[in-house]
């Protein structure tokens, strides 16, 4: 893949372009500031980009601005989030429009590299990579709502996986259940959520989302 | 008891001459410098008596200080450049006129305290050593009345016995006629304690929002420095591991160790997270108390409408304190309370501070002397604000904070 990055610590920076490098992709611009990775992924439409949420000027959350302001003019730009800390109403803001291939996760999870990396091509094919702290707060927020109370602990279990953004197989695998079964708990999580079957693709995302704005 | 009597007497009878000089000098200064204030004369001259009258304010302040027991600090604002500007600052600085105002009363003051204490400690004194003075001095011409009295032996010794009775009179009286005199002059000639107490409140202020300040450098610190150190280490350990493997290495112990080492980290990571947002929450940092407010509400685990908008710049300690008021109520209502919905508000008041509100409907019954709003509570009043918790048994409970915000 080729792959932009923007992270101002070069500490960092170095090591995540020789883990990619590492893994096979290929880093075709490392920036250090919100303005200059809007630039570089515009100017060399990379296959996914990665963005620290902290960048200068301000370091408060350029990064995501500077995200949002690149999905304002590419909706379907594969954007990955990295950050020292999560915070739900980032991944909201992340996922408002609904288009999937939105990753946001902490930092440390790069060093699990395997799922690092399942993570990437998830969002390169526009699908969505949620870390897994966002969705335990989701999930502590929402023990009492009345969709939550309706799914089986199997279900949540299965939404919890679904909402990070795994596929079907590596739900199976995780949980290690056989697949129609998985797609059974999925279609009665999508029914008891209230999201019709309509757009195929994009009822994962709008599964999380429900959750994240409620 | 001696000395100090000796001072008091000393310091009355500088008294005495000071006070008539001082309000001649502050007298004829004064209309000098009015008169001549409209001509080039009149700054020149305004300087040089504001200059003479500094110097004698501090005699006067080492001779109150000298009776007090505590040396009256000096209250000027310091002055310096250009004549015009140094007038200026002369003129506005309070402890000029104060200055004044002590020259002029100084010769009222002095000259009752110090003609009072002088004549009670000289009579008194003279009443003692009548027998000396009366034998050594006889007086032919003496009323009849007062002959026995003033010309015989036991006459002499009662008049000595009656100035003994009065010592003990004179031995307060003169002393605390003369620390009345130097109260009036370190009043008027040290600092004014009503600005001292601005003066102390804004300190006070500057040192939290300081330490605030401080916090949140800290946060960024953390964030750039030990967190990201050891993000990159567990990034190293990965690609090791990954080394290992592709080697054929998978069941090494160096491996093991290496997985473990990354575990190590990750733990090492999650506690600094929790850490960090003990000390000032990210998002708080990022967005400001707004945002921060509105995290809160949709994390908590029941609905909570949060109505803040608009809040402005704050200083970061206002919008650390209200934010942990805001956390710590939140966990209350849930934790304690049983709360089923909450309502926050946050919003600027009239005269520029801010209110925050937090109210369940949930049981009541919250102590608010218990440890967490305690402390919140310290921490509020640190910041001149103010803390409320309503919370009678059976619910609701409300906890207010109200920070004024001077800019």
């Amino acid at each position: 893949m080729r792959i932009v990055i923007a992270e101002d610590l070069l500490l960092l920076r170095d090591g995540l372009i020789r883990m990619l490098t590492d893994t096979g992709h290929t880093v075709v611009a490392a920036v250090d500031s919100g303005p200059d990775f809007e630039r570089a992924v515009l100017e060399h439409g990379p296959d996914l980009s990665i963005v620290d949420v902290r960048l200068p000027p301000n370091f408060r959350d350029e990064g995501l601005k500077a995200a949002l302001a690149v999905r304002a003019r590419e909706p379907r730009a594969p954007i990955l989030i990295l950050s020292q800390y999560v915070e739900r109403t980032y991944a909201a803001e992340l996922l408002a429009d609904g288009n999937g291939a939105i990753g946001y996760l902490l930092k440390d999870r790069v060093t699990a590299l395997d799922d690092f990396l399942d993570a990437l091509d998830r969002v390169a094919a526009g699908g969505t990579a949620m870390d897994a702290e966002v969705i335990r707060q989701l999930f502590a927020r929402n023990t009492r709502d009345r969709g939550m109370n309706a799914l089986t602990a199997r279900e949540r279990e299965v939404l919890a996986l679904m909402a990070q953004g795994l596929s079907n197989s590596a739900i199976c695998d995780a949980l290690t259940l056989a697949p129609p079964s998985v797609e059974k708990h999925i279609g009665n999580i999508l029914s008891k959520l209230d999201l019709p079957p309509s757009d195929n693709t994009n009822r994962r995302v709008r599964a999380v989302l429900a959750y994240l704005n409620q | 008891m001696f000395p100090r009597m000796g001072r008091a007497v000393a310091h009355l009878f500088a008294g005495v001459v000071v006070g008539p000089l001082a309000f001649a000098w502050a007298v004829a200064t004064t209309l000098a410098t009015a008169v001549l204030s409209f001509t080039y004369v009149g700054l020149p001259l305004f300087l040089v008596v504001t200059w003479v009258s500094r110097r004698v304010a501090r005699f006067e302040r080492l001779r109150a200080g000298w009776v007090l027991g505590v040396a009256v600090p000096n209250p000027y604002e310091p002055v310096a450049g250009h004549p015009w500007r140094r007038g200026r600052a002369l003129t506005r600085d309070p402890a000029t006129w104060r200055d004044l105002a002590w020259l002029g009363l100084s010769f009222p003051v002095g000259g009752l305290t110090g003609v009072v204490g002088l004549v009670v400690a000289v009579v008194d004194l003279g009443a003692v050593l009548a027998p000396v003075w009366l034998w050594a001095v006889p007086n032919p011409h003496l009323h009849p009345a007062a002959h026995w009295l003033f010309n015989t032996v036991p006459g002499r010794f009662a008049f000595s016995a009656l100035g003994l009775a009065a010592a003990p009179l004179a031995l307060r009286l003169v002393p605390a006629l003369s620390r009345l005199q130097a109260s009036v002059a370190a009043r008027l000639l040290g600092p004014d304690p009503r600005r001292q107490v601005v003066e102390l409140r804004a300190t006070r202020l500057r040192v939290v929002d300081a330490q605030a300040a401080e916090l949140r450098r800290i946060e960024r610190d953390l964030h750039d420095g030990a967190q990201a150190r050891i993000v990159a280490a567990g990034m190293t350990l990965a690609l090791a591991d990954r080394r290992l493997r592709a080697a054929g290495l998978a069941d090494d112990p160096a491996r093991a160790d290496v997985l473990n080492a990354r575990r190590q980290l990750d733990d090492a990571l999650v506690e600094l997270r929790r850490l960090v947002r003990g000390i000032y929450p990210p998002i708080l940092a990022d967005r400001g108390l707004a945002a921060a407010v509105a995290a809160l509400a949709a994390d908590a685990p029941f609905p909570v409408t949060a109505r803040a908008d608009d809040l402005g710049d704050l200083p970061p300690a206002v919008e650390a304190a209200a934010y942990f008021v805001v956390a710590e109520a939140l966990a209350n209502a849930v934790k304690h309370a049983g709360a089923a919905a909450c309502e926050v508000e946050a919003a600027r008041t009239a005269d520029g501070g801010l209110a925050v509100t937090v109210r369940d409907d949930g049981r009541g019954g919250a102590d608010p002397a218990g440890s967490g709003l305690d402390g919140l509570r310290r921490r509020v009043e640190a910041l001149d604000g103010r803390m409320d918790v309503t919370s009678p048994p059976g619910g609701p409970t409300t906890v207010t904070a109200e920070f004024p915000c001077a800019s």
